[in-house]
């Protein structure tokens, strides 16, 4: 069984009399220990689709399922499900992380005991041990990042809603969550992220889903996405290891070769056609030959373009 | 049973760290609250305001201050800290739990209530050894009290419910504080006719007027508005259950928990 299922889900704003469609449909899927990263502009319908599935916004029309119970029917169901959300404190500054843990813990349905305990236990694995005592609110924004991931993880949900949990650190901290997000997916929790930094995106996430204006344009196992795209418009990246003489390269320009300086060429087309192009190069030494990967970046905004140019 | 029993012992914990983590701030309260219960001992009875129309017995007098500043707090701790947990997005984190809301803010009330209490308590025993004073109060307060505590949860989650669908409800809570102040002050069961009847139906009036009997009149309890007290009481705390919850499916609705 998945972990979290959540079909055609809607929602719809007034706002001073005006009709806000903030998520038009939106179906997604995730299993144990799979993390999907959910990307999109901003205003895109990230947030909304988080709260819908967190039982905190109740949608339009569409249904979500938590190890298949609904959330907004059955308030049980919200003891499989940790949220750090974008925007919020998530966190009471004037509690120590301890005390925020053991008192989210119990709202959570620990007991008091078992709150503390895992809560230090948590802190240790977070590398917060030393920090437990002292208010959030003299905490780094990084350190309190981690504490709101602790208090998500501490009644060992099997859901994870992450938005934007690296928004606002600095490299060395988002690096720290991002490991972080890694070994919690590794302990069999289903993730949902939510980021602008595509890169971690890329690194972290087992599959892709890109949303725009409230409708999921894209959604693919990221890998798959990743190659889908390098294949249809492969780019290689020729190095020589001397000049390249002009009758050489006015018969590469014929084959759409880019000249990129007098010792670095780059041809985008099919892997075959490659060999023709070597085949002019010989037998010229060559230094290096390196396949341009699509990154997620290229592919998010490539997708962005060409559904606004559909309208 | 025992799940809620730690989720009002968290609650409980939570309002005393918050209360306690700035010891000027605590300490400003307890010594407002000292010297307004010290002047009152010190016979300067219209510091209590007109909750001094309880009567002019000492007793009388701290009972209705008493009993006016409790429902002060506990509807602000409500109604104002959901406003305030709205904006900084706690409200969200604690709403992402199996307990219903309304149970979670019923806990938070009902530690709210213990913690301003104890602190009262403390405070009041604390001049009565050093002033030598001596209070009476009959344990037939104590239904009386309960039916007012109920009311005054009810009109409590009635502005939290306000305060889930308008946010911004300061204005209100200042009014409400006049609307408290003709509530449990205006003494409705001297009205006649079915005016009087009226009076008892308002919320916390009938507990306030049954009050006022024992502690000024000195009369007993009269069972019939002892049980229209009660019931009053029960009411009102369902209406404001009811309306709360309401509330928060609407705010669900429009999308507006954590909007400030």
């Amino acid at each position: 069984m998945k972990v979290l299922e959540a079909h055609h889900l809607q929602k719809t704003y007034r706002q001073g009399g005006k009709e806000v469609r903030a998520v038009v449909d939106v179906s997604l899927a995730i299993a144990a220990g799979e993390i999907l990263a959910f990307l999109g502009p901003n205003g895109a319908g990230k947030t909304t689709t988080i709260k819908m599935i967190a039982g905190l916004i109740q949608p339009d029309a569409g249904s979500v399922r938590i190890l298949g119970r609904d959330p907004h029917a059955d308030p049980g169901a919200l003891a499989q499900v940790g949220a750090v959300l974008e925007g919020n404190r998530n966190l009471y500054w004037r509690l120590t992380p301890l005390q925020n843990l053991e008192y989210f813990g119990v709202l959570r349905g620990l007991s008091p005991r078992t709150a503390r305990q895992r809560g230090a236990e948590l802190l240790e694995t977070f590398g917060l041990g030393e920090k437990r005592d002292v208010a959030v609110q003299t905490l780094s924004r990084g350190m309190q990042q981690k504490v709101a991931i602790a208090v998500a993880l501490l009644h060992q949900p099997a859901l994870l809603l992450l938005d934007e949990p690296t928004l606002g650190l600095d490299v060395e901290a988002a690096q720290a969550v991002k490991s972080l997000i890694r070994q919690i997916a590794a302990s069999g929790r289903a993730i949902l992220l939510t980021t602008h930094q595509l890169d971690i995106a890329e690194a972290l996430s087992d599959q892709v889903a890109v949303i725009e204006r409230g409708i999921i344009i894209a959604q693919a196992p990221t890998q798959e996405m990743i190659r889908q795209f390098a294949g249809a418009a492969g780019s290689y990246r020729i190095e020589l290891e001397q000049k390249l003489d002009p009758s050489r390269a006015e018969r590469l320009a014929q084959q759409g070769v880019e000249i990129l300086g007098s010792h670095q060429l780059r041809f985008s087309g099919s892997s075959e056609t490659l060999y023709q192009v070597l085949e002019i190069l010989k037998p010229l030494p060559l230094l290096r030959i390196k396949r341009e990967e699509a990154d997620l970046t290229h592919i998010f905004l490539k997708l962005l373009k060409r559904r606004r140019e559909q309208g | 049973m025992r799940p809620l029993l730690y989720l009002f012992w968290a609650e409980l914990k939570r309002a005393w760290i918050q209360y306690i983590r700035y010891p000027a701030e605590a300490l400003g309260g307890i010594l407002i609250t000292t010297f307004f219960f010290y002047a009152l001992f010190a016979g300067a009875q219209y510091v209590a305001g007109p909750a001094s129309q309880f009567g002019q017995r000492l007793d009388a007098v701290v009972i209705g201050y008493v009993l006016w500043t409790l429902v002060i707090f506990v509807v602000n701790d409500i109604a104002l800290n959901l406003q305030v947990e709205a904006q900084t997005g706690t409200l969200e984190q604690v709403l992402l739990s199996p307990f219903s809301a309304a149970t979670l803010f019923l806990a938070r009330a009902c530690a709210s209530l213990v913690l301003r209490f104890s602190t009262v308590v403390v405070i009041l025993g604390i001049i009565l050894l050093l002033t030598g004073s001596r209070l009476h109060f009959p344990p037939t307060l104590l239904l009386p009290l309960a039916s007012v505590v109920l009311g005054a949860y009810g009109f409590s989650f009635l502005l939290g419910s306000a305060a889930l669908i308008w946010k911004r409800i300061q204005q209100l809570l200042i009014l409400s504080q006049f609307g408290l102040l003709f509530l449990l002050a205006t003494p409705t069961e001297e009205w006649s006719g079915s005016l009087k009847w009226l009076g008892q139906m308002l919320p916390m009036t009938a507990g306030a007027g049954l009050l006022r009997d024992v502690m000024v009149r000195e009369a007993g309890l009269d069972p019939l508005r002892l049980l229209m007290a009660l019931a009053s009481g029960v009411f009102y705390f369902a209406l404001g259950l009811l309306a709360f919850r309401r509330a928060m499916q609407l705010a669900k609705q429009r999308g507006i928990l954590g909007s400030q």
